[in-house]
């Protein structure tokens, strides 16, 4: 790696902001996702912007120390192919029951459970399928962009 | 199926390779095709039924299938000889694979073609809508290119699998634009509504030439004839199967399904008989000297299915009637042949005549057997053969003098090529080694011999299957008699006359060679198959051009895209009227605010466009990408500048990432890149094409927002959605389906990155 300040150490003040941001971070996704019906947001800005957090910490600790610092990041792929299969089967779970695909329950005019701005109701899982497969199909790309083939043979 | 497959998976791994000697899949296939047979017999003498269940309503398709005469004929055909051919395989395979050294799992590749093509096959018979026939006719066409390509590691497989492909394919398409012209007059796809609506009008025969044309490709008729002896190169299990019973039979099948519809017009009839007589005469002619065994059986089904074609050209009752009848002697006869010539390339190790000769005395049931089939496909007395060439030479007759001659001829030729066949395999000095035969490699001969004999001997209820086919093509109950009568009638003389004639062809080679080497140069010079490989290598050329003036750098990559999308934009923008396209508005309230960020834009693109080093490349996109996200905030699109936020700060990321992966120096200024100037001067001209024709195109979007768009649909339901952010509700809800599919590219090009990266390891 060319020593043109790339790999130099970040300072200080970004790495105590990559320790401190993942928890609002989260709770800044939350409130995209529970809010993403009524107000602006949904479940793919709440994937970007966690995975924004998780992109600093590779930025302020680099790859090693990031992946060592977050083993759980390892499972990125997986939380992907799982977000994507839930958010398929949130689509397409009326064709088992005769409905065209992308038949939400409840309803049209049909009592929608809610707690606070959150409604409970199918959209949601599509919601929540898509931060998951974001967050993971990002923090891989990062991950692969990283730690190329070089690094990946080991 | 599935049971099966689970079979070599549950036993011990020592075991993977099944021992060479049992082809259970095979078998399977086999016992499937018997069902199949004894389905099709019982609903035969059942009197056949019907079941027709809507398939995709909006476009008036049903799965229709009916168990008609022609249904049952054909479907009986396609099991019963799939059965015989299926048993034989198991063996051949087995000893295909083994002299080949390929693995006994390659059954895989094979069995479930055949099991498939078998049930298009049957599918095929009973389909009685139209759609439905194409789509069953293009399936035995994909199944036989996995077949013909069986050998894949030969170029000569590959090709005449692709040629197979390509020629049957390309011209059924014909038949889809046959359905769809059907449909626009008459509003419907099904068949038996179809043939009582069509009247004799332009639209009816140009459908009905349509279909024919598709028909006649799949029979392999002159001209697109030339597929077939390419097509030998399949194993002979596929060749006895599909290029006797099945594939080509498809065709006619689909000519004596829709013959009502021909016959409504004259010329299309009697275009059927002149490609028929030539197809009879080109490939009866060819077959004569051809030295490879199976090479000479293709160009007698050609030539056999010429007859076909000119029977159900001359049409009425007689000539359906004899086609129908015919089809039955044919692939009994044809597939009996081919079995032979498989075993005794397997036998022998030999595949041309020249080297073989004198295998009676060597191998006695094998000669006996397939000289009953040579006998019948010569139209012999005593078997099944001699009643074919009766039926042929009475519609013959009634037709006119001119198809008797023809009849007469061919007759003639199919006397000299299959005794020619016969007498030179099994008579002689003896030629070649002969190795231990396998019994299943001569039963199925045997088998069908028996069956030719037998109609030879009780021909009622190979011409009651016969009629009933018939009687579908005609529309009307047929009854075709055949019999043998001692008397000077037309029939028999003509019989006779091409049997000596045939006898005289066979005495004289001497007169023979230079004709059929005259037809054989003349087909070579002239011939359908050169324009078909200009064609293919034409093709290949422009597509080869275009390729390479695409791919030469980075900028005809990105012209490639943007010069074509600049010139259909301004051409559709040249069509279109444009008073009021293009208004000018005001500019109030927040657009004052919007100029200033637009002006950044611009300059923030200029410097992307003059700039060398890549960072500041990436951060003036950045730049780029945050300035328009503030112009949606501002244009009331939050939804938007959220996403454009957190995406152009995670693509700036990822982009200063990937840029601290490359080497430190700009891009290379070797001799190669020194040639650019020239290039260089295209740059200006595609730039101003793009930018001119998205400038349009934007600018004429926001003259006039459509006033009835399906925006204000979308709000006003919304809430009954349960939502109150429509960009949400849209993209979850409205077009969710767009998102699923969206969303799984996002996976997929992560795989991608992943495979370029670090050779396909997600972490």
């Amino acid at each position: 790696m060319s020593a043109d300040g790339v790999d130099a150490p970040p300072d200080s003040v970004v790495r105590v902001v990559a320790r401190l941001l993942p928890g609002p971070g989260l709770m800044v996704a939350a409130a995209l996702i529970v809010k993403g019906y009524a107000e602006v947001g949904d479940g793919f800005a709440a994937g970007v912007v966690v995975a924004l957090a998780i992109a600093l910490i590779y930025v302020a600790f680099g790859a090693e120390g990031a992946e060592s610092a977050l083993p759980a990041l390892r499972h990125a792929p997986k939380l992907a192919v799982g977000g994507l299969l839930l958010a398929l089967a949130s689509g397409f779970f009326p064709l088992a029951l005769g409905e065209p695909p992308v038949t939400h329950r409840p309803g049209p005019g049909e009592h929608v459970t809610k707690i606070g701005a959150l409604e409970l109701f199918t959209p949601l899982l599509l919601d929540l399928g898509v931060f998951m497969l974001v967050v993971g199909v990002l923090t891989t790309l990062v991950h692969q962009l990283a730690r190329p083939l070089g690094e990946g043979k080991r | 199926m599935v049971v099966v497959r689970g079979g070599p998976g549950t036993r011990g791994a020592g075991e993977r390779h099944p021992g060479p000697g049992t082809d259970r899949l095979g078998w399977l296939a086999c016992a499937a095709a018997v069902a199949g047979f004894l389905l099709c017999l019982l609903g035969g003498l059942a009197g056949g039924g019907a079941v027709s269940v809507p398939w995709a309503s909006s476009l008036d398709l049903r799965l229709s299938f009916a168990l008609d005469g022609l249904a049952v004929l054909y479907g009986l055909l396609a099991t019963g000889v799939g059965a015989l051919v299926f048993a034989y395989g198991t063996r051949y395979l087995t000893l295909h694979l083994e002299h080949q050294r390929r693995s006994a799992v390659e059954r895989w590749r094979f069995w479930p073609w055949m099991a498939l093509f078998a049930a298009a096959m049957v599918g095929l018979a009973t389909a009685q809508d139209l759609v439905l026939v194409f789509v069953f006719f293009d399936l035995t066409a994909v199944c036989s290119y996995f077949l013909i390509g069986f050998d894949r590691s030969e170029r000569a497989a590959r090709t005449a699998a692709l040629m197979a492909l390509l020629v049957t394919v390309v011209a059924a398409v014909a038949m889809l634009v046959a359905a769809v012209l059907l449909y626009s007059v008459h509003g419907t796809f099904s068949i038996p509504e179809l043939l009582a609506r069509a009247d004799s009008s332009a639209t009816t025969t140009s459908a009905a030439v349509l279909l024919a044309v598709a028909a006649l490709a799949k029979s392999a008729q002159v001209p697109l004839h030339f597929w077939l002896p390419r097509a030998m190169a399949a194993p002979t299990p596929v060749s006895a199967y599909l290029h006797s019973a099945a594939m080509v039979a498809a065709g006619v099948l689909v000519i004596g399904r829709v013959h009502p519809l021909l016959a409504r017009s004259e010329p299309v009839l009697t275009g059927l008989v002149v490609v028929g007589a030539v197809s009879v005469v080109v490939g009866g002619v060819l077959a004569l000297r051809q030295d490879v065994l199976k090479q000479l059986l293709a160009y007698s089904t050609i030539s056999q299915y010429g007859y076909l074609v000119m029977l159900y050209g001359m049409g009425g009752a007689e000539g359906n009637g004899a086609a129908a009848f015919y089809v039955l002697a044919h692939a009994v006869a044809k597939s009996a042949l081919f079995m032979t010539a498989g075993t005794v390339t397997m036998t022998t190790g030999e595949d041309r005549l020249s080297r073989l000769g004198g295998l009676g005395r060597r191998a006695p049931v094998l000669a006996v057997a397939a000289g009953v089939a040579a006998a019948t496909l010569a139209a012999l007395p005593l078997t099944i053969g001699f009643f074919k060439d009766e039926l042929l030479y009475a519609a013959a007759l009634r037709h006119g003098p001119v198809t008797a001659v023809v009849a007469v001829v061919a007759a003639t030729l199919t006397f000299a090529y299959i005794g020619r066949f016969w007498l030179g395999l099994f008579l002689g000095p003896p030629r070649g080694q002969v190795g231990p035969a396998s019994g299943l490699l001569v039963a199925p001969v045997v088998i069908l011999a028996a069956v030719a004999v037998l109609g030879g001997l009780v021909v009622e209820p190979f011409a009651r299957l016969a009629s009933d086919a018939a009687g579908v093509s005609t529309g009307g109950p047929v009854t075709i008699a055949p019999g043998y009568h001692f008397d000077l009638r037309p029939e028999n003389v003509m019989a006779v006359a091409a049997w000596v004639l045939g006898g005289l062809l066979l005495a004289l080679p001497r007169v023979v060679d230079p004709v059929v080497r005259a037809v054989a140069a003349a087909g070579e010079r002239w011939g359908p198959r050169r324009a078909y490989e200009a064609t293919l290598h034409a093709l290949d050329r422009v597509s080869a051009a275009v390729h390479d003036r695409e791919v030469k750098d980075l900028r005809t990559s990105i012209a490639a895209v943007l010069v074509p999308a600049g010139l259909v934009v301004g051409l559709a923008f040249a069509a279109t009227p444009t008073t009021g396209a293009y208004a000018v508005g005001v500019v109030a309230g927040a657009d004052w605010l919007i100029l200033p960020l637009l002006v950044l834009v611009v300059i923030a693109t200029l410097v992307v466009a003059r700039v060398r080093s890549r960072l500041t490349v990436a951060l003036a996109l950045a730049v780029v990408g945050f300035a328009l996200a503030a112009v949606y905030a501002l244009v009331g699109a939050p939804d938007v500048a959220l996403v454009a936020v957190v995406v152009e700060t995670m693509l700036t990321l990822v982009f200063v990432a990937a840029l601290a992966r490359m080497p430190d120096e700009g891009p290379v200024r070797d001799a190669v890149v020194r040639v650019r100037p020239r290039r260089r001067r295209r740059d200006g001209p595609a730039g101003v094409v793009a930018g001119l024709a998205v400038f349009a195109s934007v600018w004429g979007f926001l003259s006039q927002p459509a006033p009835d768009s399906v925006s204000a649909e979308h709000v006003r339901l919304t809430p009954a959605a349960h939502g109150g952010d429509v960009v949400t509700v849209i993209v979850a809800d409205f077009r969710g389906l767009d998102t699923l599919v969206e969303i799984t590219v996002l996976l997929v090009a992560v795989v991608g990155v992943a495979t370029l990266m670090r050779r396909g390891r997600l972490w």
